[in-house]
């Protein structure tokens, strides 16, 4: 092993998470600052549920389960007992960390073991169910804060230990991956009987990315918890379990750098349309027709042309800005209509609609995801770059 | 016979609800056999097979291997005794590249723990080093070192057969189960197959037992054949004695002959 790259690569991963934390405590405003964190915390749970559904091809839901588990406990130790400790806050985070990590991980062998043997769909329905037991026993837990807050958890707030968290949990993934090892995952997404037949233990290696799973997002919770001082049972609700695996789908199955990169654009996806002004009924009228148009005329190409790369990269770009100037001349016309021009809507309120809208489209023009199960680094746009240019002119139909 | 017994199965049976698939089923195969089994559609040549590895336990009846006891133990522990098959339904690891494939097959042979191979240390690396020579070894022999690093989902059927005899062997196994390895093959490839099963058996000392339907594949390259029909053993012996045997006939070709 290069020991010198590897010791660079951990140098170089704190230097760009002080990095992160130095920018956006000088650039930021606390709001601004507890998003970079909480997309920080997204990256690690999206790649975290990764090994689990992408890696291991396990269908798991309930992730925020254990973001909860680890938030709780986490959280009720450090109230109890934050006070008392000898420790310095940053050092105590990372015992915290831990021990949501260990909280998690007994959690998710609990729920893993059993419910493992199931397959797809009611692997899903087992997953789900826990989620929600999870989240309802604590709504009934006095001690816990009940339905109200859990609350007065000391504020350590380490943006750069959330990323670096993230860091480790993909160069966690990526090590798995890179072993032959990490290979059996793999076997034992494509084909159980095949691995099994090849010794490989599959309850074995299913609880394990289980639990490993847990734990990443088990460490992430008892962040979280010190970072918002105060969290809620609704914090943990499906809708987060639902995102983050809508994180994954979109990123690419199976690829670390696709659910990663999904995650922080997902995250920030809401926050930015929050931000916008409102559009007119006129313009919005319009965007929904010609994107359905496009979104067709895409599918036809990526099915029924069977021509070079280039040229089908070429009517791609072509159709796309053909749909934009469609939609400023349909958005103009329906101007004219005065219900049309009157209404307007808050890109707040709009926000959910883009977020459903950006999923079918994917899913209708690249199902297996926008990575599928490549890896983003600089080999695949070499190679994509090739494939347009040069090798295309083979034309083997995508 | 001097030599040991490898595999033996004493009234193998199982019954699916009222369906007997193999019934009372006896052979034994000795270390170093070309064995073949054969049979008529439906026959129960798979199931056996299916028996032999642990997907299914036998109702009744024991099957020994090496004189110990293997029913009922789960498939990934019969492979780790060393018994690895084939499958008739192509089951690769469709995604992974055809190197991978037979890395994986290595994966009993895998002696570094979890942990080792999350930090990407030493022995997690060097392990994935030795079993990727060791797996570009056995694509050699079996032909499939130029096509290492394809995707093993496009290979053409023929090559996915092989590699699927290559990710078996990459277990290290003493009895090689093969599940029709020569089904869809043109003449050429199925002669290039024999040869290298021959070549598995005497250079890798392996034994090896064969399911297939190409009646002159087996004639040609099995020693010893069993003849199966309606999950019945109706005949044992050397190519010869089954070619000539009336009920082989019968249960092939209809009582007419």
């Amino acid at each position: 092993m290069n020991w010198p790259i590897r010791i660079g690569s951990i140098v170089l991963a704190i230097v760009v998470c002080f990095g992160i934390q130095y920018l956006a405590t000088t650039m930021l405003k606390s709001d601004g600052q507890r998003l970079v964190a909480l997309a920080g915390l997204y990256v690690t749970l999206a790649v975290s549920l990764n090994m689990i559904n992408g890696i291991t091809g396990q269908f798991s839901i309930g992730h925020a389960a254990f973001y909860c588990v680890g938030a709780y406990i986490a959280g009720f130790v450090s109230l109890r007992f934050f006070q008392a400790q000898p420790l310095q806050p940053v050092l105590w985070l990372v015992v915290m960390m831990v021990l949501g990590a260990a909280a998690a991980c007994v959690a998710g062998f609990v729920v893993g073991l059993p419910s493992l043997r199931l397959r797809g769909d009611y692997l899903a329905i087992v997953t789900l169910g826990f989620g929600e037991i999870i989240r309802i026993v604590i709504q009934n837990t006095k001690e816990l804060g009940g339905a109200y807050a859990l609350d007065k958890i000391p504020a350590i707030r380490e943006i750069w230990l959330v990323w670096l968290l993230a860091i480790v949990t993909i160069a966690v993934s990526r090590n798995l991956l890179k072993t032959a090892r990490g290979l059996a995952f793999l076997a034992v997404r494509e084909d159980e009987v095949a691995s099994s037949a090849m010794g490989v233990n599959v309850t074995q290696i299913k609880v394990t990315a289980f639990v490993l799973g847990s734990a990443f997002a088990g460490a992430a919770g008892a962040l979280l918890a010190h970072y918002e001082t105060s969290i809620l049972p609704t914090t943990f609700s499906m809708d987060v379990s639902f995102i983050i695996l809508t994180m994954v789908v979109l990123g690419g199955s199976g690829s670390i750098t696709g659910s990663a990169l999904a995650a922080v654009s997902l995250f920030y996806l809401p926050e930015y349309l929050r931000s916008q002004p409102p559009v007119s009924g006129a313009s919005l009228a319009a965007a929904v027709i010609v994107i359905v148009a496009v979104v067709a005329v895409l599918r036809r190409i990526q099915h029924h042309y069977h021509g070079t790369v280039a040229k089908k990269v070429g009517l791609y770009i072509g159709s796309i800005v053909g749909g934009v100037v469609a939609k400023l001349i349909l958005g103009a016309l329906f101007g004219l209509i005065p219900a049309f021009a009157k209404a307007s809507y808050t890109g707040d309120k709009l926000r959910m609609v883009i977020f459903a809208g950006t999923l079918i489209i994917v899913m209708l023009l690249r199902p297996q995801g926008i990575f599928a199960h490549h890896e983003f680094s600089w080999t695949l746009i070499r190679r994509l770059y090739d494939k347009v240019r040069g090798k295309g002119a083979q034309g083997a139909p995508a | 016979m001097s030599k040991p017994v490898v595999l033996d199965l004493k009234d193998a049976t199982i019954r699916f609800g009222g369906l007997i698939a193999v019934n009372k089923v006896n052979f034994n195969i000795h270390e170093g056999d070309l064995f073949g089994l054969i049979g008529p559609n439906g026959a129960g040549k798979t199931t056996c097979f299916n028996l032999i590895t642990g997907v299914y336990t036998p109702t009744e009846g024991d099957i020994f291997f090496k004189g110990n006891r293997i029913n009922g133990l789960a498939p990934n522990k019969i492979a780790a005794r060393g018994i690895c098959r084939t499958f008739q339904n192509i089951r690769l690891f469709g995604s992974l590249s055809v190197l991978e494939n037979v890395v994986v097959g290595g994966f009993l042979r895998h002696r570094t723990g979890l942990l080792s191979a999350l930090a990407y240390l030493p022995p997690a690396i060097h392990e994935t080093a030795a079993l990727r020579v060791q797996a570009m070894e056995l694509l050699e022999v079996l032909d499939l070192a130029d096509v290492a690093d394809v995707r093993s989902r496009d290979l053409p059927y023929g090559k996915q057969r092989r590699l699927e005899i290559a990710r078996a062997m990459a277990t290290g196994p003493e009895l090689l189960l093969l599940d029709e390895p020569a089904a869809g093959m043109n003449p050429n490839e199925k002669e290039d197959l024999a040869e290298t099963v021959r070549l598995i058996r005497d250079n890798f000392g392996k034994t090896i037992l064969l399911i297939e339907h190409d009646m002159k594949f087996v004639m040609n390259l099995c020693e010893k054949i069993v003849v199966l029909d309606h999950g019945e053993e109706i005949a044992q012996g050397p190519p010869a004695e089954i070619r000539n045997n009336p009920k082989v006939i019968e249960a092939y070709l209809g009582e007419a002959v």
